[in-house]
């Protein structure tokens, strides 16, 4: 948050609608699993982002709120589903499919697909680290977590990852 | 028969490479085009429906006016009642014991002129 905001910045939702509807719905689709359940994430994060408006104080505040929220929200839709024992991965082509031009390559989709098979610590620290470029510190800002923590989950999530990917992938390449 | 090397599909024997193909994978997914639409119509009505719920509030705390000054005035103009019908009374009461008086100041009067013919 170094960056200068010009001291009458007022926050437009709708210009932050534009900005961050991608990330948020990326961030709960890939921690839940279910595109419908991230688009209502999505939705819930949003219209409680108007509710808190007058709040936010500047760009970089909007975006680490957003971030900070979606992963919230996607955490607490993933315990009230184990809670009610939905599996949430075992639907997420089934019931809730992207349109073709969404999808990802074969490679980015079966590597999405071992995110998901990753401990929900360890797939938000990654999902933070990887499709939101942001460094360990920043990491245990949003998740409200001990920077230690962080780097453990990074670490230990990477390397799980990593032997996934490289057992599945070889299989894959023979199966091929 | 020697069997083929594996060719990697992606590289992921090096950390750098592996992070760099995850940066890739995990790259943001365009939100469904109609999500602003329905994230904007909910905005609006939930907007709606706050405007409607603060206008309710509003028109029953006018109503709750309305109905404690009905009941302030009522009760002060009845206190004002009483207090014009008491002064009345007061005043009655005043009145009859000023004639009281005055009876029995000419009374007096009287006996004392009788009790004076008397003595003479």
């Amino acid at each position: 948050m170094t960056r200068d905001v010009p001291r009458d910045w007022q926050p437009e939702f709708e210009r932050l609608l534009d900005e961050h509807q991608s990330m948020v719905f990326s961030l709960a689709w890939r921690m839940t699993g279910d595109r419908g359940l991230a688009e209502e994430i999505a939705q819930d994060v949003f219209l409680e982002l108007d509710m808190h408006l007058s709040h936010i104080e500047s760009p970089e505040h909007a975006l680490f709120w957003l971030r900070r929220v979606a992963m919230s929200r996607s955490a607490d839709a993933l315990r009230r589903r184990r809670v009610r024992g939905v599996d949430l991965w075992v639907e997420i082509e089934e019931n809730h499919g992207a349109p073709v031009e969404e999808r990802a390559s074969p490679l980015g989709a079966r590597l999405e697909q071992l995110l998901a098979t990753l401990p929900e610590p360890q797939r938000a620290a990654l999902l933070l680290r990887y499709q939101e470029d942001l460094t360990p510190e920043e990491i245990a800002r949003v998740l409200d977590a001990p920077l230690a923590t962080v780097k453990s989950h990074l670490q230990r999530g990477l390397k799980l990852l990593r032997s996934k990917a490289q057992s599945t992938l070889k299989e894959f390449i023979r199966g091929a | 028969m020697a069997r083929e090397p594996i060719d990697p599909v992606i590289p992921i024997d090096r950390d750098e490479e592996f992070e760099g193909e995850l940066r890739q994978a995990f790259a943001r997914r365009p939100a469904p085009p109609s999500l602003k639409r329905r994230i904007l119509d909910a905005r609006s009505r939930r907007r709606a429906d706050r405007q409607h719920r603060r206008m309710a509030l509003w028109q029953r705390l006018a109503a709750c006016l309305v109905a404690a000054a009905a009941l302030g005035g009522g009760f002060a103009w009845h206190h004002a009642q009483e207090e014009r019908r008491g002064e009345e009374a007061r005043q009655q009461v005043m009145t009859a014991l000023r004639i009281t008086n005055r009876a029995l100041n000419e009374m007096n009067a009287r006996l004392a002129e009788r009790r004076r013919d008397g003595n003479e």
